[in-house]
């Protein structure tokens, strides 16, 4: 003889969001910008080889927060399917947007119909150019999509990290003093985070086709001078 | 296309060309039809790198095109030049250009150069038993790890080979060939290697009615690279007149003859 029990839909969803926003919250948050010239990405993250930031296509990238094997999934799914639709049609028609709304149809899904919601927050940076605009697109555990002309923090922290740099930044400021904004804002008030502990990629024209690169120590030292 | 997500076990990891497969994005060549081809390009090592040089024509039954690209860069440090079916080689080249930055992209490193060779042997193997449409490519490149220039020849079933001096491909290669047997050292400079495989591509332009020489009406001339520490970098058309032109004078003030040096 089994027992059914009857949850409530309000219940299930309330239980399924407080279960990802904990695993969000262990861990540390991210700051994406656009600065006057380009899109800058600052992770606070102690690992010097499992990335946070990435590149997903000439102008676009990568950030997530949470669970490292569940956003890095979704790092190689947006890969693939960029290459694949570069290769398919032309390098011109591979859209963050686009990206951003298969992200969030995805999320939306494992949230709604998946054994457990992903405990994820990620957002794809698009580097704008003459025929689209730099955005910030970020998506929520549950596929809650936002497009932001600014600035944007994933992680459990958040809220307070967004009064703050809100506050530092404005306008579209150089790379340098947003980055400053950035870390001072990741700090906070009371600790300074060490250059070793920061991972920070940038979308930037250099002439090249392709615009993201990796700062390493010394140019993010350089940086904050 | 939705977003491609795999499970652990079917999960086709950083290689492009498996994910093609697996998403259905590589098509089967099932034409026999006769397709423009036709090609001479070839690669000389100097002491610091590669120089390649490449004629522009592609050839059916009658000229199809006088300014093909068959060179191009695979990467920042790699060429990959094609001979054979043009509409497979230029796939040929999107496919592996493609294939290197994606690796580079999913796993935060970029390939080897021997990596690199490796790869394209099944690629070239699948592609030449499986069609008419024959390609052949040629992969020189800087190899970053150990500092040198290096070359990789291919055989029609995909077998990989490198080459210490010098490696030409395509219809013109006979006399190309020969040229650069006879005026090849191991300790050519740059601009001596750049002279010696003009030559070369004159000479098989001069014999073979598929390579194209120096087009002094069109002002279209053969490409020239070279692979260096600084990377690929292809010389402006200028170069390549001027180089293409001081041969043109000699051979003209010879009579059209070689006179048994390599002038």
């Amino acid at each position: 003889m089994s027992n059914f029990f009857y949850v409530a839909p309000e219940q299930l969803i309330k239980d399924r969001a407080e279960f990802a926003q904990k695993g969000i919250a262990r861990g540390r948050s991210i700051v994406a910008a656009i600065y006057d010239v380009g899109v800058v990405l600052v992770a606070e993250n102690p690992s010097a080889s499992l990335y946070k930031i990435s590149e997903i296509y000439d102008r676009l990238a990568f950030a997530g927060v949470g669970r490292y094997n569940e956003f890095d999934r979704l790092r190689e799914a947006g890969i693939r399917w960029a290459d694949g639709t570069g290769y398919t049609y032309s390098r011109e028609d591979v859209d963050g947007r686009a990206l951003a709304n298969y992200y969030a149809q995805h999320l939306g899904d494992m949230f709604t119909e998946g054994q457990k919601p992903l405990e994820v927050e990620i957002l794809v940076a698009q580097l704008g150019n003459q025929f689209r605009p730099t955005k910030l697109y970020r998506i929520a555990y549950e596929g809650t999509i936002s497009d932001e002309e600014h600035f944007a923090v994933l992680g459990g922290d958040a809220e307070t990290i967004k009064e703050r740099f809100a506050t530092l930044e404005v306008g579209h400021l150089a790379l340098s003093q947003t980055l400053k904004n950035a870390v001072s804002a990741l700090a906070g008030p009371d600790r300074q985070i060490p250059v070793s502990d920061l991972e920070v990629g940038v979308l930037e024209d250099r002439g090249d086709r392709r615009t993201f690169a990796r700062l390493d120590d010394d140019e993010i030292g350089r940086l904050l001078a | 296309m939705g977003l491609p997500l795999f499970d652990a076990q079917s999960d086709p990891g950083p290689s492009f060309l498996r994910y093609a497969e697996l998403a259905g994005l590589t098509r089967v060549p099932d034409t026999t039809d006769l397709s423009a081809h036709a090609t001479t390009v070839v690669a000389v090592r100097f002491n610091d790198g590669v120089v390649m040089v490449g004629d522009r024509q592609a050839t059916s039954y009658y000229v199809a095109n006088r300014d093909v690209r068959k060179i191009e860069a695979a990467d920042r440090y790699t060429a990959l030049a094609i001979s054979g079916s043009a509409a497979r080689g230029l796939e040929f080249i999107r496919l592996a250009q493609l294939s290197f930055e994606h690796y580079e992209k999913m796993s935060d490193a970029a390939l080897s150069l021997e990596g690199k060779a490796n790869y394209l042997s099944p690629l070239i193997q699948r592609n030449n038993l499986s069609s008419q449409l024959v390609v052949l490519p040629l992969l020189a490149g800087w190899d970053t790890a150990h500092q040198r220039g290096r070359i990789f020849e291919y055989d029609g079933a995909g077998g990989c080979y490198e080459r210490q001096d010098f490696s030409v491909i395509g219809s013109g290669s006979p006399f190309a060939e020969s040229t650069l047997r006879l005026g090849f050292r191991p300790d050519l400079g740059r601009q001596e290697a750049l002279e010696l495989a003009s030559l070369a591509i004159y000479e098989a332009a001069d014999n073979d009615p598929s390579t194209g020489g120096p087009d002094f009406v069109r002002n279209i001339y053969p490409m020239m690279v070279t692979l260096t520490v600084e990377g690929f970098r292809e010389l402006d058309q200028e170069t390549a007149k001027t180089t293409f032109q001081t041969i043109n004078d000699r051979r003209t003030q010879s009579g059209g003859v070689a006179g048994g040096t390599l002038r």
